[in-house]
């Protein structure tokens, strides 16, 4: 009963309340789409921060997974009929498959040569695509079949439904994120993430530990590369394997709070608003304006605040409340 | 009485350096074993071995019945063996006690049992008011204390300590002896790096003595600081008088 009246309860229980009452008050197509945006790209950092942030393996190469989720729910959608809402936990499957080897590879290497390891699988990836021609429609990529109005096969007429998916999914990373964390397994990763010899000498299988969370990471992943075709209708191997989708994912934790439960969510909004606004004032022409102003961003969170802006937000509150250093925080890792 | 280890033949060379050369010994349960050594002797590197974290060029090493050469660190640490490095090497970013739990959580899953198990590692090594340090802020003593209380958490047979006296003051190290004695009480077989030879000569029974990678001498605490080859090797000559001249 307590838990349910402290802050943190209360203050999420506010934040979901105006997340799910959102869609019925903004009617704009352009803000819901921004909001769509940044539910999904949230999740993305939050699919990559499981592995990125707590366990320190900066994967530059997730759109591998994204790709992945995307193309194996479109084919079977396509050539087979069959509903993106399995296509979309078979393409977790086969994201998670793909990151055995992937992982098998890519773990050999540490710091800098892991993050171009797993860069080369994404762009590999996406050349086998581009060459796939009557398997997965090359180059070109294809339009989704648009059957009007029809939740069975996740397509939607209104805005609504797609932020409503989006949200759900962002809500399970977030969960799962939070479980991770609280148990034995966040412990091992944030071991891990600071010393891997230090934690195989107290028995810690650093292998398979990474091993297991790059394949729930690559899950989450894929999930969000199947919700986005279907939600633009569209597909090639440009799009579902874009060194950005990588980029973002990482980028997002890293200005957020890497390693922290909420930082990829803080990460994406600030990320998302800044670029939606300055496409707004300054149009999409000046596409270099945006990346100007994300290493921007980026340079001066790396600089200033390594610990990303949620280290900013709970310095604030603790500053505040004057809260000596909480006990909990030992959990917290 | 049973062998906790037994180390046969363990060689391993560094490029041309020969830093283990046919090192052999063995230890039984509940024994308190001093290896010393001169500076580059191997002592760390023998560490290495046996833990798994360097695989040895030849030999063998059996903990409590079974080889474990080519074994991965954690499952040596899994099959009771726990270590500490000479230069500590706590999770910076965790307190106190996340470090330790860490530790804890490969005999039991389940965060409560780790952390109350870890509380009770953390009081032994008497680190107990800085629970919730991170461990980056700690002394460079009080992070081998943690990396003491982190090993202990994993419940081991045989604890191999690195030099984890190198620093202390002379009533530190009283408190630290305690502490290894406290251990072995508990049944603890312990190898132990030193080079404080008051501390070694109160935990030991026996002591095994490297030099260039190679065993010189091994036996009780008297026979060694008498041995010549150990005083010309490590002691140095002075040592003798001092030490004779305490135990009388
Ligand atoms: N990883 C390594 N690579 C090359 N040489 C090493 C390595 N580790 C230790 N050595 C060398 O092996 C010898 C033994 O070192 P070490 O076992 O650390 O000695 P001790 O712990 O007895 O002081 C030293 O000469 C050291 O320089
Ligand atoms: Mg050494």
């Amino acid at each position: 009963m307590q838990r349910l009246c402290s802050p943190a309860f209360i203050g999420l229980a506010a934040l979901a309340g105006v997340l799910i009452v959102l869609p019925l008050v903004v009617t704009s197509h352009f803000a819901i789409d921004i909001c769509i945006r940044i539910l999904l790209f949230a999740f993305i950092g939050v699919a990559w921060n499981l592995m990125g942030g707590y366990a320190k393996q900066l994967s530059l190469g997730h759109a591998a997974y994204f790709g992945l989720g995307a193309y194996t729910s479109t084919i079977m959608q396509i050539k087979f009929g069959i509903s993106p809402w399995i296509g979309m936990l078979a393409g977790g499957v086969v994201a998670m498959l793909a990151s055995l080897p992937i992982g098998a590879v890519c773990f050999r290497l540490r710091g800098p040569y892991f993050a171009i390891a797993t860069i080369a699988t994404a762009q590999v990836l996406m050349l086998l695509f581009l060459k796939f021609r009557d398997f997965a429609w090359g180059a070109e990529g294809t339009t989704i079949p648009n059957l009007g109005n029809t939740p069975l096969m996740m397509q939607f007429e209104a805005k609504a439904p797609y932020y409503y998916i989006a949200l759900a999914m962002l809500a399970l990373g977030l969960a799962i994120t939070y479980r991770i964390e609280r148990s034995w397994m966040g412990f091992y990763l944030v071991a891990i993430g600071e010393d891997e010899d230090a934690a195989e000498a107290v028995g810690v299988n650093a292998p398979q530990v990474k091993r297991n969370i790059y394949m729930i990471s690559a899950f989450l992943t894929a999930l969000a590369g199947t919700f986005y075709v279907q939600y633009i209708y569209f597909i090639d191997p440009n799009t579902a394997f874009n060194f950005n989708i990588s980029v973002e994912a990482a980028l997002v934790s890293i200005v957020g709070g890497i390693g922290t439960l909420w930082g990829p969510v803080i990460g994406t909004v600030l990320l998302e608003v800044t670029s939606a606004l300055l496409q707004s004032w300054l149009g999409s022409g000046l596409g270099g304006v945006q990346l100007t102003v994300y290493s921007l961003i980026l340079i001066s969170v790396i600089l200033w605040r390594p610990t990303g802006l949620l280290g900013v937000f709970t310095d604030a509150y603790k500053w505040i409340v004057r809260a000596p250093p909480a006990r909990e925080a030992a959990i917290d890792g | 009485m049973a062998e906790a280890l037994v180390v046969r033949n363990l060689s391993k060379r560094f490029g041309g350096l020969r830093a283990v050369q046919n090192l052999s010994f063995s230890i039984n349960e509940g024994e308190t074993v001093a290896l010393i050594g001169p500076n580059g002797a191997g002592k760390t590197t023998s560490f290495h071995l046996i833990t798994g974290f360097h695989r040895p060029d030849e030999g063998s090493v059996t903990a409590f019945g079974r080889e474990i050469v080519g074994l991965r660190p954690h499952d040596i640490c899994a099959h009771g063996l726990a270590r500490t490095f000479q230069v500590a090497r706590p999770f910076g970013g965790m307190t106190v006690l996340a470090n330790v739990m860490t530790g804890a959580f490969l005999r039991d899953k389940r965060p409560e049992v780790a952390c109350a198990k870890a509380y009770e590692a953390i009081e032994f090594v008497g680190l107990s008011a800085k629970a919730h340090t991170p461990a980056r802020d700690l002394t460079t003593i009080d992070q081998r204390r943690l990396e003491m209380a982190r090993a202990l958490a994993t419940e081991p047979r045989l604890l191999l300590l690195d030099e984890v006296m190198a620093g202390l003051n002379p009533s530190e190290i009283d408190q630290a002896v305690a502490l290894v004695g406290k251990l072995s009480k508990r049944g603890l077989t312990i190898i132990i790096v030193e080079h404080v030879m008051r501390a070694i000569m109160a935990v030991a029974r026996h002591i095994v003595v490297l030099d260039h990678g190679q065993k010189i001498a091994e036996g009780g605490p008297k026979e060694i600081v008498k041995n010549q080859e150990v005083v010309r090797a490590y002691l140095g000559s002075g040592y003798v008088h001092v030490a004779t001249a305490g135990e009388t």
